[in-house]
């Protein structure tokens, strides 16, 4: 199977058209960043906490707020989270000024007087509680009665009990009651029995939290860009070196920098928060973008070796006819991988397929139509032709690869 | 087979093979750890453990902490004080008031009757750590930077050293404790799933004091010092009570400022049951602590003794008789609580506080969750690439699917080998890195279409594709390589995941794509004196 055949497609010629669909879709962005007074930024960057709860009811987002405000937390967001059978909840608070509130457990506790029966308040919440508490209460009842039996460790003996009704939470996603204790396998009645005796299950289990002060966000945000620059910087002293000029090593750069800049607008615009997920996809997005360049200029660089005088721009359409199966069979192959990922891979996966898909797109296009423009560009502004010693006004006709618009290249 | 193609078959089953048995040997030695079944594990625990995943995967904590290293200099500062007030005692120098305009800085006023010749004989004895100047009356003392460093490094290693301590005491499977800068400390819990506790535990400073009651308790602090003429007098100071649950108002104590014994004379300390079975913690003190406790207790039968736990007065018992190397702190303690302390006490006291900069808690069903959904939606992706590069490539599609499972096997196997950690930006790293080995294979068999296009032999074909497209391979790889090299030195944490994948990744990956597949391509073709057409 082929999907291309010898194209002789000039590309060139709509560079200059190209160009202002890029400038059009980075101004789209920003005016997307502008509108919405900055990025989004998630905890990891703007500090805050974040809460994801599951609860064993369908959650009431209105109640949650009433119960909320009792704590004075400031600017709190509450919203659904995954698919809604789940019953999943987001709960973000913006950072307090004041030092040593332990947020999440404020949260916690108000949810569960607010939500939880009043008989259980004084039981072990089996759905919050870890595998150490459960333990620790354990080995205080002892209702296996192996404390000062030879041969058994009361700790060891309840660590590993209380480690399996966790596994076995883990697996049911939360107890809707405390008897569903009894399918813990391996557990003799009389812990079961204690067990639906002292514990209750709570109305939610906590699947994540996390707590960022400003000045961490602040840092990570700066470690994050500076790791981003200097990898950026490393590619393009090695291009510049590897391809002996400079113009190829920033065409390679001004690409990535085009495709970051388009996926981060883009994803402005569809209203996702940044955070060091999304940091992740758009490293993965730069190396792919950079890939796909360098195989364009591989093309160009091998075509400018023959012995045959011709104009840039035409080396150059050749090269990007060449490498343009490729070019789209990887993108496809590479596409197929994320949009499993986007489709399969759950709400945390989703941002990050959701700007690789982007990012593929954008990284495609920019190989084609910012990379080795640029170049050219870059050669007709310096009016030095360097690599290629040929008059500029008239291009030579290449003998054995026509170019059905060759006429046109030297368009402007 | 050429003897050439020999070698190369015999290298790619020596790596393969190296490779997946190191996968299965790490598996083993992680399973057995946690194995608590008879005999040793089955093969298929191995395999699910071969790999380390992050605390993204698998649930658990991560904290970074700031040691307060002002704290530390603060001691070192009131250490000082007290030495060169002792000192002048004993030496009959007469000193003025003492004032603190920083954490590593104090004045001393000097009065008339103050023999300043002695003074100085004093200070460059007794403390030699500090810059002295005198002006105006006051002597100046502040602490010498690299005295004030070395006290600050000092707090954040002993720091690291007593939270590993009551990490190790709380029975965490391979916790992480590292320092991260010059005072930041970064603690990572894997399987953990009660933050409060733990956190509690880690920061708690756990500074124990037993000092003698000498009024008190009380809500009324006026009333308890209108005895001193409403002053606390100096060797004496107010605690107040820890709040008890339902308890309005804490009350005071008013207790020696000396303390009979600190944390520092413990030995060991275990939780255990109390009066009427309510929990407590027993301690035992060492031989010098055991000492100086019993002949202050025996000194002071019928009074009442504080137990300071940080600065608060857990509970003040009366002393019925002489006690001499053990004891026993009360409380409305859970069996938790007695635990906890039970273990910080024994861990040591921290050096200074601590402050939390950045938690995260992931619970184990969203770990659970997400290995899931990543293992789903990876064999789908994987599925649809193999589909589309066999109907693209047909013949040749085989061996580039076989690339690309050998790849993911040797990706897989030398991460395990390297003992490296697979978060979620790993798994992004990874991804990357099937994307780009798909990419060699295309750019080789483009490169093989285009030779036979341009009527080149198959025979020739192969070689010519495999020697041009090397060099654009190489290239790529290199690239992004060099990025992840510069990504892996000044990223944090998760940016550092996905660099190491993506290094080893790309390594294998031009492993597979170029070595693989063209002795693959050698198998087939090789043999053959003459080759009609590639299914290509």
């Amino acid at each position: 199977m082929e999907l291309f055949r010898q194209t002789h497609i000039d590309f060139l010629r709509w560079k200059w058209w190209a160009i202002g669909a890029s400038w059009a879709m980075i101004l789209v962005g920003l005016i997307a960043i502008f509108v919405q007074k900055g990025l989004k930024f998630g905890i990891d960057f703007a500090g805050g906490t974040q809460i994801a709860l599951r609860f064993v009811q369908r959650p009431d987002i209105d109640h949650f707020r009433k119960i909320l405000d009792t704590g004075h937390f400031g600017d709190t967001g509450i919203q659904r989270y995954e698919a809604v059978e789940k019953n999943e909840v987001l709960i973000r608070v913006q950072q307090q000024r004041k030092e040593g509130r332990d947020i999440t457990a404020e949260v916690l506790n108000l949810l569960r007087q607010g939500l939880g029966s009043a008989a259980d308040a004084s039981k072990l919440d089996l759905n919050t509680q870890g595998r150490d508490s459960l333990a620790a209460r354990l080995v205080a009842a002892d209702p296996d009665q192996v404390a000062g039996k030879s041969g058994q460790n009361p700790t060891d003996y309840y660590g590993r009990i209380a480690e399996q009704v966790i596994a076995r939470r883990s697996q049911m996603g939360l107890f809707r009651s405390s008897a569903d204790v009894n399918s813990v396998p391996g557990l003799t009645p009389a812990v079961k029995g204690w067990i639906q005796a002292n514990a209750a299950a709570g109305p939610f289990v906590l699947l994540s939290a996390g707590s960022v002060g400003p000045q961490v966000g602040a840092d990570l945000r700066q470690k994050a860009l500076w790791a981003i620059a200097t990898s950026t910087f490393g590619m393009l002293l090695y291009i510049w070196w590897r391809f002996r000029s400079l113009p190829f090593g920033v065409g390679a750069i001004v690409a990535t920098v085009h495709d970051t800049l388009i996926t981060v607008g883009l994803l402005a615009l569809f209203g996702r928060e940044f955070n060091l997920v999304v940091v992740a996809a758009l490293l993965t997005l730069i190396g792919y973008s950079v890939n796909d360049t360098v195989v364009v200029y591989d093309r160009i660089r091998e075509n400018l070796r023959t012995p045959k005088k011709e104009p840039l721009e035409i080396v150059i359409n050749r090269s990007i006819n060449q490498t343009l199966s490729r070019t789209v069979l990887t993108s496809g192959a590479t596409m197929l991988v994320v949009v499993a990922l986007f489709f399969l891979g759950g709400e945390v996966l989703n941002t990050f397929a959701l700007t690789l898909i982007i990012g593929i797109v954008v990284g495609t296009y920019s190989s084609i139509y910012v990379a080795s423009p640029i170049v050219v560009i870059w050669k007709q502004v310096s009016g030095r032709r360097r690599l290629v010693p040929v008059p500029a006004v008239k291009p030579t006709a290449p003998a054995p690869a026509p170019s059905p618009q060759k006429k046109k290249t030297g368009r402007r | 087979m050429s003897k050439r193609l020999r070698w190369r078959v015999l290298l790619i089953l020596l790596v393969v093979a190296g490779l997946v048995a190191g996968y299965v040997m790490t598996g083993y030695s992680h399973a057995k750890k946690e194995w608590v079944g008879a005999g040793s594990p089955p093969l298929s625990e191995a395999l699910k453990k071969g790999i380390k995943l992050g605390l993204d995967l698998r649930g658990g904590i991560h904290l970074v902490l700031q040691v307060n290293t002002a704290d530390a200099v603060k001691a070192e500062r009131d250490d000082a004080v007290e030495q060169l007030q002792n000192q002048a005692r004993e030496q009959g120098v007469v000193l003025g008031a003492v004032e603190y305009p920083s954490e590593a800085s104090f004045t001393v006023a000097v009065t008339p009757q103050t023999d300043e010749k002695k003074l100085d004989e004093l200070v460059k004895r007794w403390l030699p750590d500090w810059n002295v100047g005198s002006a105006g009356g006051k002597w100046s003392f502040a602490l010498k930077d690299p005295r004030r460093r070395e006290t600050e490094e000092n707090a954040v290693a002993q720091a690291v050293e007593t939270i590993r301590n009551r990490v190790d005491e709380f029975g965490v499977a391979e916790p992480l404790i590292a320092r991260e800068g010059t005072d930041r400390i970064l603690v990572q819990l894997p399987g953990i799933d009660d933050p409060k506790r733990v956190k509690d535990l880690i920061k708690s400073t756990a500074f124990l004091e037993l000092k003698l009651v000498e009024q008190g308790p009380s809500t009324d602090k006026a009333a308890l010092l209108a005895p001193y003429g409403g002053q606390v007098p100096p060797q004496l100071e107010l605690v107040e009570e820890k709040a008890q649950p339902g308890q309005r108002q804490p009350g005071w104590y008013l207790v020696k400022k000396a303390a009979v014994i600190t944390g520092r004379d413990l030995k060991n300390a275990r939780p255990s049951r109390g009066q009427f079975g309510a929990s407590s913690v027993t301690f035992f003190l060492t031989a010098a602590g055991a000492e100086k406790f019993s002949a202050a207790t025996g000194a002071n039968v019928g009074k009442f003794l504080a137990i300071i736990l940080d600065h608060r007065v857990q509970s003040a018992p009366r002393i019925h008789e002489r006690i001499s190397d053990t004891g026993q702190i009360t409380g409305n303690f859970t069996p938790e609580e007695a635990n906890d302390l039970a273990l910080v006490l024994r861990a040591g006291a921290l050096p200074a506080g601590l402050t939390y900069l950045e938690e995260r808690t992931v619970g184990p069903s969203l770990g659970l969750d997400s290995i899931r959904k990543g293992i789903t939606a990876s064999i789908a992706g994987a599925l649809l690439v193999f589909g589309a590069v066999v109907v693209y490539y047909r013949r040749a599609g085989w061996n580039a699917v076989l690339a690309l499972l050998l790849n993911a096997v040797l990706l897989l196997g030398a991460m395990s080998l390297f003992n490296a950690t697979l978060t979620l930006p790993g798994i992004a790293g990874f991804i990357l890195t099937i994307g780009m080995a798909v990419d060699s294979n295309v750019l080789i068999f483009e490169r093989i279409r285009e030779e036979l296009r341009g009527g080149r032999a198959p025979k020739t074909a192969i070689e010519n594709g495999f020697s041009k497209a090397f060099a654009t391979i190489i290239d790529t790889h290199i690239t992004v390589i060099i990025s992840a090299i510069f990504l892996f030195q000044f990223g944090t944490g998760p940016v550092k995941g996905f660099a190491v994948t993506l290094i080893i990744g790309l390594l294998i990956s031009v492993f597979t794509a170029v070595f693989v597949s063209h002795t693959v391509f050698e198998l087939e073709y090789g043999r053959r004196q003459h080759i009609d057409a590639l299914s290509i």
